[in-house]
């Protein structure tokens, strides 16, 4: 057999791709709402968020735009979850009517096989929003600009990404166990909506689980003080792609692990 | 109306509920981390702020409307809107319809049992959590009283726009984005993401005129203002009051116009 290097997985990709897209697009209407429902989404997160600020006009030594700059950095880097990986949530139905069976007889890595057949096209709608919302607050922040820093900020984001994705996966992975992983599932989900805060407010307790347990911190907080207070940067903030990688790592061997579990439903 | 046969359907929906009690034990867990969060959130926020109260609201007064509110998001939850557009797609509406009980009814009465292992389970302990949490800030007295005949109306505002929005998926057959624009628009509007008090004037005004206050706002406001006149306290329940005749009346002559309509696929 050949042997299945990245390009062949790229390749595979594409053609899988095409064919989720080509389905999407037989449901027009649903996906034009959709796309609606998501801009919605994002827009009440803003309002909500400028209601706040109105009220007050910092939280913790953090002024309005450096929110918003951390506000923007979360909507891009949970944009990836959103778009690759979104078949996470029907995990848990594949398991249960048994149609995950099909994947477990495929010659190529069941994890990617399985997240490869959705691509979630509402996520590039979030994207152009955080992009947005980032660039905004950079331009009045007054943060200037060089190659090094938009070459960090890319290597930051990518890594900040894998760690949603990765608890995104350890939720949808409980499935394996519980059956029902829709509310651990909609936990993780509403975890990201406090990504977008520093840290700093937590308790000790708390800002110890948050960094290292459910490790929300590094999504946005500590990445983008790389960016954000370049004089006085944390370690953690150094190790983020190093954690981020790790989670990942971590996430796709408990999914692998509870899949290998898998004994389908007889049927 | 022959209630007993109701109740059936709501003794049903007890035993369901107590078929899954793990996800149960996952969602008292999650939602405890999730207050948490709040907690620590708006103390910062109030910290930063400088002063005690910010639109006539103290820090307790916040926590326990954005507790509670979550509390009775997840007690008023039906999710209805899923419900009714798989029914579409799958084509089970078709038997459904069949039965001798109107649709409304028998989709009401089928998630009522959860309504009460979600108030016995969720919603009971966190209100005597909370009321503890502060020392006793929420008043025990006959706002209680008011405050259940609250809710009461609050549920079946919330009912009827779900159903309203539900039979909107037999024209569109798009579930998603359907039902994250609804729930957008209500949390937002109502008040359950960021207290009513703290939108600008233009908007609260705005919100006032909308159903969406009903359901959150009203039966909080009036739990927590213990000092309320009885007027101010039966215009919000009259306010309920006519919202509750009004969507009731027009989810059910939308959904009598719509049935005429509905095309599906076998079943």
């Amino acid at each position: 057999m050949k042997r299945k290097n990245l390009s062949f997985y790229f390749r595979i990709y594409c053609k899988i791709l095409a064919q989720d897209l080509k389905s999407k697009m037989s449901y027009r209407a649903d996906f034009i709402i959709s796309t609606i429902g998501m801009i919605c989404t994002n827009i009440s997160g803003f309002i909500s968020f400028w209601i706040m600020f109105r009220n007050f006009p910092s939280i913790d030594g953090w002024n309005y735009y450096e929110i918003l700059f951390l506000y923007g950095f979360s909507l891009i880097s949970l944009t990836p979850v959103q778009c690759f990986f979104d078949n996470n949530w029907s995990l848990r139905q594949n398991v249960y009517t048994g149609d995950f069976i099909k994947y477990c007889f495929r010659p190529i890595n069941l994890f990617f096989y399985y997240q490869s057949e959705v691509f979630d096209v509402k996520g590039l709608g979030q994207l152009a929003f955080g992009i947005g919302t980032l660039v905004y607050a950079w331009i009045k922040l007054g943060l200037g600009f060089s190659v090094l820093m938009l070459l960090k900020l890319i290597i930051f984001l990518l890594t900040a990404s894998l760690i949603m994705i990765a608890l995104q996966n350890a939720a949808a992975a409980t499935c394996f166990w519980i059956q029902n992983s829709f509310y651990v599932l909609d936990l993780a989900y509403r975890f990201r909506d406090y990504a977008k805060y520093p840290v700093t407010i937590f308790s000790k307790a708390f800002r110890f689980i948050f960094t290292f347990v459910m490790p929300i911190a590094f999504i946005a907080y500590y990445p983008s003080l790389v960016i954000l207070r370049p004089d006085q940067i944390p370690i953690l903030s150094w190790l983020s792609p190093v954690i981020g990688v790790l989670f990942f790592w971590i996430s796709y061997k408990i999914w692998m692990y509870g899949a290998t579990r898998y004994s389908g439903t007889g049927s | 109306m022959n209630l007993k046969k109701y109740l059936t359907f709501t003794r049903a929906g007890i035993i369901e509920a107590l078929q899954f009690r793990l996800s149960f034990v996952v969602m008292v867990a999650g939602n405890l981390l999730y207050l948490i969060v709040v907690y620590f959130l708006w103390k910062a926020i109030y910290a930063s702020s400088g002063t005690d109260i910010v639109n006539g609201m103290t820090f307790t007064d916040t926590l326990i409307y954005l507790v509670l509110a979550t509390a009775l998001f997840n007690f008023m939850e039906m999710y209805t809107v899923w419900e009714m557009g798989r029914n579409i797609q799958s084509g089970k509406i078709v038997l459904d319809l069949l039965k001798p009980m109107e649709y409304r009814n028998l989709l009401f009465w089928s998630y009522s049992g959860g309504f009460v292992t979600q108030f016995l389970l969720t919603f009971l302990p966190t209100f005597i959590a909370v009321s503890i949490v502060t020392h006793g800030a929420i008043h025990l007295g006959i706002n209680i009283l008011y405050f259940i005949i609250s809710v009461v109306m609050a549920i079946v505002i919330n009912y009827n726009i779900d159903f309203l929005v539900g039979t909107v998926c037999l024209y569109t057959e798009s579930i998603w984005g359907i039902n994250i624009m609804k729930q957008v628009v209500v949390l937002l509007l109502s008040g359950a993401t960021v207290p009513i008090a703290f939108f600008p004037d233009t908007l609260k005004t705005v919100v006032y005129w909308l159903p969406f206050q009903s359901i959150y706002n009203a039966p909080l406001s009036i739990l927590l203002d213990a000092e309320a006149e009885p007027k101010a306290v039966f215009t919000t329940l009259g306010i309920q009051l006519v919202w509750c005749i009004v969507m009731t009346v027009l989810s059910k002559a939308f959904w009598k116009t719509s049935l005429r309509q509905i095309t599906v696929n076998g079943g």
